[in-house]
């Protein structure tokens, strides 16, 4: 997963000259146990106070969005703002922002892992849980616009009494289909990631209840190089698989407007300008919430400044793109010399709607130029106040977009303006309930932050440097029936590769290597095989991409084919957003299936689970184990086999 | 961790597996059954103020649709009777009888007789039985062997389904324009049908009305 290059294959370079070093990623030479205390505490300890006092009015919100919905649904859609002209509103606005705010989750997970950012480490578990929460918050809206949400199931291409399939020519499915796929992918990579980190935390928990939840969704994780060799090839896949996602999704939901006709919709710069806004909104809500929190959470050696200084360079570059794609499209709507697309600019600048339009601009073009600076990058209060007016105005883009576009029809006759009712308000503010609800519930429960992954960018001498927390077996124990096999706990990691080495040559067959996090080199010192999850997600893929392209043929050209504004019943191009999303989707199943079918998980029985010695293991222990099956294995070659390779035995595991 | 996880968890995986799928398919065939209007709607037969019997007046008696229904053929909505229609007859037949009490009532002080409405499409659908009677779709295509029933009920689903079936493929549902309203009336054979509706639907310019604003006006 990381791999510092500092000691890639087991060299160690020469430090750079000190005017060349950097800040390292986790501050303070903190160690690998301190990471894992820091990142379980608020899941662990008491409660704290600052906890409640956002939790309560979180679901107070929430509560006031229940209702809300319960009365939107019974009474109809008519108690929104929504009229003609502007017959998408907030709840269009809404949708929009909260799916952009989801787009920095995915994008931190996976385009910074391809790119082998490190620093993501830190914050990818939060940016994650944040994505999926947002996308829930935005899912409620479009669920609600079609207006009878009952039959919201007739999205899905499933059979019903109407006869009818969905519309496969139109973006709003597509939509669906993105945003479905985008939901689920997110769900499973956050999974992927937590399930090391909830064995960690299984491992450490003190109450039955405790150890029950952890245990059983950690699936009964070791951490044995052989399962860490599928889990990090997964882990790539499904990041491979999520980049080109994340950008679709946001392109797909541009797409909603830049298919239609209307000036300030239809335009080709939409994808990439909806991406990058979703990504410049999405990085400003990241910074809205870490920056509180790894002050509460004491987290500032792990989220250190530098984490803040890289992710505020993301935003400014995101929108330093956003503030280009206004520009091209002024500049579009100006040379274009098209009267009606110059007359929705001027009416954004100069319209009933123009204060939008000022502080969009204000917030998004103007005040993030402050983050050129070095020195405000580097004062978390300052990058606090730019992150949220930056979702302000993205907001307000949205707005601008939407309602500035539609309160000026073609005949000036229908021209109208939107007025939020007390029902918009009081939605969007119990869409900020759900989302901290579960955000607060995430915090308070699961680990905060990626401690498996940050484990590896702490400094590499400190795994097992500590007090002696095994018991060291009597040199003359008597011979007696074997458990599990022989386990020796190894102080360092070029320790640890260098054993299985040796016992790799020593010829046994049924052994394995036990780390808190994946230890660059192991997979080539055990001499195992590249993990074959390549293949499930290829097959997956090819699965999902077929039934795509079936789907919309069979769907709109053979069982019930609709002339459609004259386009031809089946088009390749009409597939491509459809067939992509079900490549992803399956291609992803196929990544968690293999992963958990070749790993053999779940497997909440594991001998080595059973014992007490075995628990510091996920926490910073490196451990080489013999098992008793081996048949090679008897106990008094293998322990002087342990003992002379430097290890540190430990009672035969598992009786 | 022995005691919370024993070794009968390892059997879960699979067991989870084939419960989830047997429930998945326990539940999709639930709701393809039960959620569908061939069991929501079909079947409905409300309790009217007269037990009005077509078995009776059709079946036995061989009265004509049309008797009653008089505008089926000249407007969107196949009428229900005046009260003055049913007495023609009940002025002798019945014509005290206490079940026609409200009919009668109806006609002497005007006041109405509250037929409970049977067939009930949603508002957002256009149905025209001009259009469909006079192009040789018969009664019993959507009503049923109404003949046979003796208070009105749903004989079919009526869901859009059922109409998409007919209009993507008319040409099996059309029957000589004679013999419309014979309720009794059967093709001589398939390939006579097939034969017959195919001319019809040339002859009449039956078309394939499968594009929304057929009936989502």
């Amino acid at each position: 997963m990381t791999k510092t290059a500092a000691i890639r294959n087991g060299v160690r370079l020469a430090p750079p000259p000190p005017e060349l070093a950097r800040e390292p990623w986790v501050a303070n030479q903190r160690s690998a146990a301190w990471v894992a205390d820091r990142g379980a505490a608020l899941a662990e300890g008491r409660t704290p106070r600052w906890w409640w006092r956002a939790f309560v009015p979180s679901v107070l919100a929430l509560l006031l969005l229940v209702t809300l919905l319960a009365y939107q649904v019974s009474t109809g859609v008519g108690v929104w703002g929504n009229n003609a002209p502007v017959m998408w509103g907030w709840d269009i606005v809404n949708f929009v922002w909260w799916i952009g705010l989801a787009h920095a989750g995915t994008l931190i997970s996976a385009i910074l892992l391809l790119l082998r950012q490190h620093w993501r480490a830190a914050v990818n578990r939060t940016a994650e849980a944040m994505t999926i929460f947002a996308v829930l918050c935005a899912a409620i809206y479009p669920a609600l616009h079609v207006g009878r949400a009952w039959w919201d199931w007739w999205l899905l291409p499933v059979p019903n009494s109407t006869g009818l399939w969905p519309q496969f020519r139109s973006p709003l499915i597509w939509d669906f289909l993105a945003l479905g796929t985008y939901f689920t992918v997110s769900l499973l990579f956050w999974y992927l990631g937590l399930v090391p980190d909830l064995a960690v935390m299984r491992d450490r928990a003190r109450t039955r209840l405790r150890k029950l939840a952890y245990g059983w969704f950690a699936l009964g994780w070791t951490g044995s190089n052989r399962q860490w060799r599928h889990y990090q090839k997964a882990y790539l896949l499904l990041a491979g698989l999520a980049t080109p996602l994340v950008l679709s999704v946001h392109s797909i939901v541009s797409l909603d407007f830049a298919v239609t006709q209307l000036p300030g919709w239809h335009s080709t710069i939409f994808p990439p300008y909806f991406v990058a806004g979703a990504v410049f909104s999405g990085f400003g809500l990241v910074l809205a919430l870490v920056i509180p929190l790894r002050r509460r959470c004491g987290l500032e050696d792990v989220i250190t400044q530098r984490h803040l200084d890289a992710m505020c360079k993301v935003t400014l570059a995101a929108g330093g793109i956003v503030a280009y794609a206004y520009a091209v499209e002024f500049c579009a709507a100006w040379f274009g010399g098209n009267p009606d697309e110059r007359a929705a600019w001027a009416n954004r600048i100069a319209g009933p709607s123009a204060w939008a339009f000022r502080v969009m601009i204000l917030c998004n073009v103007a005040l993030p130029q402050l983050l050129w600076s070095r020195r405000m990058r580097r004062q978390p209060g300052v990058v606090l106040v730019v992150a949220v007016l930056i979702n302000v105005g993205m907001w307000l883009e949205r707005f601008v977009i939407i309602a500035g576009s539609l309160e000026r029809d073609f005949l000036p006759a229908n021209w109208g303006a939107f007025r939020p009712t007390w029902v918009d308000i009081g939605t969007f503010i119990g869409t900020f309930g759900l989302f901290f609800t579960c955000f607060l519930l995430f915090l308070r429960f699961l680990p905060m932050i990626s401690i498996t992954e940050v484990k590896y960018l702490t400094p590499p001498a400190a795994p097992a440097a500590g007090r002696p927390t095994f018991v060291e077996p009597k040199p003359t124990a008597p011979a007696r029936p074997t458990g599990f096999g022989v386990l020796a706990e190894f102080a360092t990691r070029e320790d640890a590769r260098r054993a299985a080495r040796r016992v790799r040559a020593a010829g046994y067959r049924r052994w394995d290597v036990f780390t808190p996090h994946p230890l660059a080199g192991l997979d080539r010192a055990m001499g195992l095989k590249p993990s074959p999850i390549g293949w499930f997600a290829f097959g997956g893929g090819v699965i999902g991409f077929v039934t795509g392209v079936w789907l919309v043929w069979f769907t709109n050209a053979v069982d019930y084919p609709i002339l459609v504004g004259g386009k031809p019943m089946f088009s390749p191009v009409v597939a491509i957003p459809p067939a992509f999303e079900l490549t992803i989707l399956f291609g992803a199943i196929g990544v968690v299936t293999g992963l958990l079918w070749r790993s053999r998980l779940p497997c909440l029985h594991h001998p080595l689970l059973h014992r007490r010695g075995f628990k510091p293991l996920t926490r910073d222990r490196l451990c080489l184990v013999i098992e008793a099956a081996d048949p090679k294995f008897s106990e008094t070659e293998v322990r002087q086999l342990l003992t002379s390779l430097g290890g540190r035995l430990i009672k035969s595991a598992g009786e | 961790m022995s005691d919370l996880f024993p070794l009968w968890t390892h059997r879960l995986p699979r067991q989870l597996l084939v419960g989830g799928l047997l429930l998945a398919t326990s539940v999709t065939a639930g709701v393809w059954y039960y959620f569908t209007p061939k069991y929501t709607r079909a079947g409905y037969q409300p309790l009217q103020p007269v037990p009005f019997s077509h078995a009776t007046h059709v079946g036995q008696l061989g009265m004509d649709c049309r008797y009653c229904h008089d505008g089926v053929e000249r407007s969107a909505f196949a009428n229900l009777p005046a009260s003055a229609t049913c007495m023609n007859c009940h002025n002798q037949v019945l014509k005290d009888d206490p079940r026609l009490a409200p009919v009668r009532d109806n006609v002497l002080t005007g006041r109405p007789l509250a037929w409970v409405r049977v067939h009930r499409l949603p508002d957002y659908v256009y149905f025209n039985h001009a259009v469909h009677a006079r192009r040789g779709v018969s009664c019993d295509r959507c009503h049923g062997p109404i003949q046979n029933t003796d208070e009105t009920a749903v004989a079919e689903p009526l869901s859009m389904s059922f109409c998409l079936d007919c209009h993507r493929n008319p040409a099996p549902n059309l029957r000589p324009a004679a013999e419309v309203f014979n309720v009794n009336w059967r093709p001589t054979s398939a390939a006579q049908q097939l034969a017959d509706g195919q001319r019809f639907v040339r002859e009449w310019d039956v078309k394939r009305l499968d594009n929304c604003a057929a009936c989502h006006r």
